[in-house]
């Protein structure tokens, strides 16, 4: 008698809801300096949205996220997450329900993988047999064999590391999660791929984040909303990725998207996301692939010194034409 | 209590045979292992000292460790203190506890855990001070509480600090356990000075000394081993 069928575990099934953050009027100021280091910051991160602190050093996005639990006590104003205020809860029964990830990751060296990952679900008092299924549930979610359980930190990779990093934040299941440069350690070729990677499981598991980056492409690729700060603690501007390429709230903006926005917006399209009728007859130029992120169809175009390609769905067949008007129209509209 | 001294001088037995290796002071196999009872006490004594001041300088040192660790300013004093009482040479302290404490195994432990707080003490406050930061600070953004984030995270990371202060501790308080017989509290040190002329008995006592001390800094370094398998080979 086979009974292999047992209650099948399906992954992370079930997830908490994610909550709403809200940043109202937060204001730090360290005694004895006259300006602030975040300077009455209001914003609202609706729940399982990724939103980005993003500026130059010194601009406390740090701050301001650290102060979400409390690892920094506010000054002024507030933080509301899911509605109640941080201000008046017991700062480490929070943290438990906010998941933290740093640029060093913080592993704790002398502790298993396994151990590590297990860290708020033993400060919770889960049961022996619930956090050993969690661990692995967790550590197949980011992609990492179950014999890492018993190995150390200093026996993984950077990028192996990191990823722990993630699956230990995310081992109670927390509706809100703080990521300090998580990537920011890695080497871009490993960086890439550990922000797809990501973003594929935030579709997974929508949870508010809030991720702090000092890189703008970074802040891009990953954010719902870009909050970019400049230094002084202001807000400078929180918009969509694209309504901050498009519409720069002023100068400091303009400047901190860099030069090259234009091009940052066309890097945010596909090929597909142009409505057909927007795309001429096909006649000649280099064949452009459908799901073709824009940027690269231009650069092909200049490539090829044509002013038009052709577009060819899945299957080969041409739809349309691209041209350089069309990604000129696109990259200012 | 001269007259004790007197007796164990006379350790050999000196009638009238031809000029012996015991009589010549010699390294006499066959007298040691004839003999070897006689070094029973003393290494037993010599032990017990030893484990009784080492684990009572640890507590002692390991407390005020904890309570400098979140009062950064309490260091410097404490330092002082214990470096006082480390270059303090023991058999000074001996002769200044003999009007309060009187000659004995008291004294003997009281100077012996003295001499060991500087080393204990400075060893945790390295190892707690060698914790990487963003552990700390992971540990803190994940709600361990101050007591749970010490206890779970940094003692159990400056260990390996600890436990080379411990060695250290350890072997050095077996050499000093060997003067402890000037208190009048016996030792290894008694049977060595009982007749510094016989070779037999210097190399057996004195012997027993280095081993002790061998012995004990690897039982030391053996438990460090076990309890801290995070720091063996990288290589899997």
């Amino acid at each position: 008698m086979s009974s292999i069928n047992s209650a099948q575990s399906e992954g992370p099934s079930g997830y908490r809801q994610a909550v709403e953050l809200e940043f109202a009027e937060a204001t730090k100021r360290y005694p004895g300096t006259d300006s602030a280091a975040v300077d009455g910051l209001s914003l609202t991160v609706p729940a399982g949205e990724i939103c980005v602190l993003v500026g130059p050093s010194g601009c406390g996005k740090t701050t301001a996220m650290r102060m979400v639990n409390r690892m920094i006590d506010i000054s002024d104003g507030d933080i509301l997450v899911g509605g109640k205020s941080v201000k008046h809860r017991n700062a480490d029964e929070l943290r438990r329900e906010i998941g933290y990830v740093i640029q060093q990751i913080g592993l704790f060296p002398h502790r298993t993988i396994a151990d590590n990952i297990a860290t708020v679900p033993r400060l919770l008092g889960w049961s022996k047999a619930k956090i050993n299924d969690r661990v692995h549930e967790l550590l197949e979610l980011i992609g990492l064999p179950s014999e890492m359980a018993t190995r150390y930190p200093t026996q993984l990779s950077g990028g192996q590391r990191q990823r722990v990093g993630v699956a230990r934040a995310l081992a109670a299941d927390p509706p809100l999660m703080l990521m300090d440069e998580p990537f920011g350690a890695i080497d871009p070729i490993n960086r890439e791929r550990l922000q797809s990677e990501f973003l594929r499981l935030q579709a997974e598991i929508r949870k508010t984040i809030v991720f702090v980056t000092h890189d703008i492409d970074e802040a891009i690729r990953m954010g719902d909303k870009i909050a970019i700060l400049q230094v002084g603690g202001k807000l400078a501007q929180y918009a969509s990725p694209s309504e901050i390429l498009l519409h720069p709230a002023n100068a400091f903006v303009e400047d901190f998207v860099g030069a090259d926005r234009a091009l940052k917006r066309l890097a945010l399209l596909r090929v597909s996301d142009i409505p057909r009728d927007q795309l001429g007859t096909a006649n000649g130029g280099p064949e452009i692939a459908h799901d073709t992120i824009l940027r690269d169809a231009l650069s092909d175009l200049l490539q090829h010194g044509e002013l038009h390609g052709r577009v060819v769905d899945e299957h080969g067949t041409a739809i349309g034409s691209l041209t350089v008007e069309t990604l000129a129209r696109l990259a200012k509209a | 209590m001269s007259l004790a001294l007197f007796a164990q001088l006379e350790l050999r037995d000196r009638e009238n045979q031809p000029p012996s290796c015991v009589e010549r002071n010699g390294f006499c196999p066959d007298w040691i292992a004839d003999n070897w009872e006689r070094y029973k006490t003393p290494l037993i004594e010599h032990i017990e000292l030893t484990l009784i001041s080492v684990a009572i300088g640890f507590v002692i040192a390991f407390s005020l460790a904890l309570i400098a660790h979140r009062r950064r300013w309490l260091i410097p004093p404490i330092t002082q203190i214990t470096g006082i009482l480390y270059t303090l040479p023991s058999v000074a302290l001996f002769f200044l506890l003999l009007p309060l404490t009187g000659r004995g195994k008291t004294t003997a432990i009281i100077a012996l855990v003295a001499y060991s707080l500087l080393i204990i003490f400075r060893n945790v406050i390295t190892g707690l001070d060698e914790v990487p930061e963003e552990a700390r600070d992971a540990g803190r953004g994940m709600g361990l509480t101050p007591r749970q984030l010490l206890w779970r995270v940094e003692l159990p990371l400056a260990l390996p600090a600890i436990m080379a202060g411990l060695r250290i501790a350890v072997t050095t308080t077996v050499g000093l356990t060997a003067l402890v017989f000037l208190a009048g509290a016996g030792g290894l040190g008694e049977a060595i000075f009982a007749d510094t002329q016989f070779r037999s008995n210097v190399v057996v006592a004195g012997g027993l000394c280095v081993v002790l001390a061998v012995v004990l800094d690897l039982t030391v370094l053996g438990v460090q081993k076990l309890i801290t398998p995070w720091t063996r080979g990288v290589a899997t």
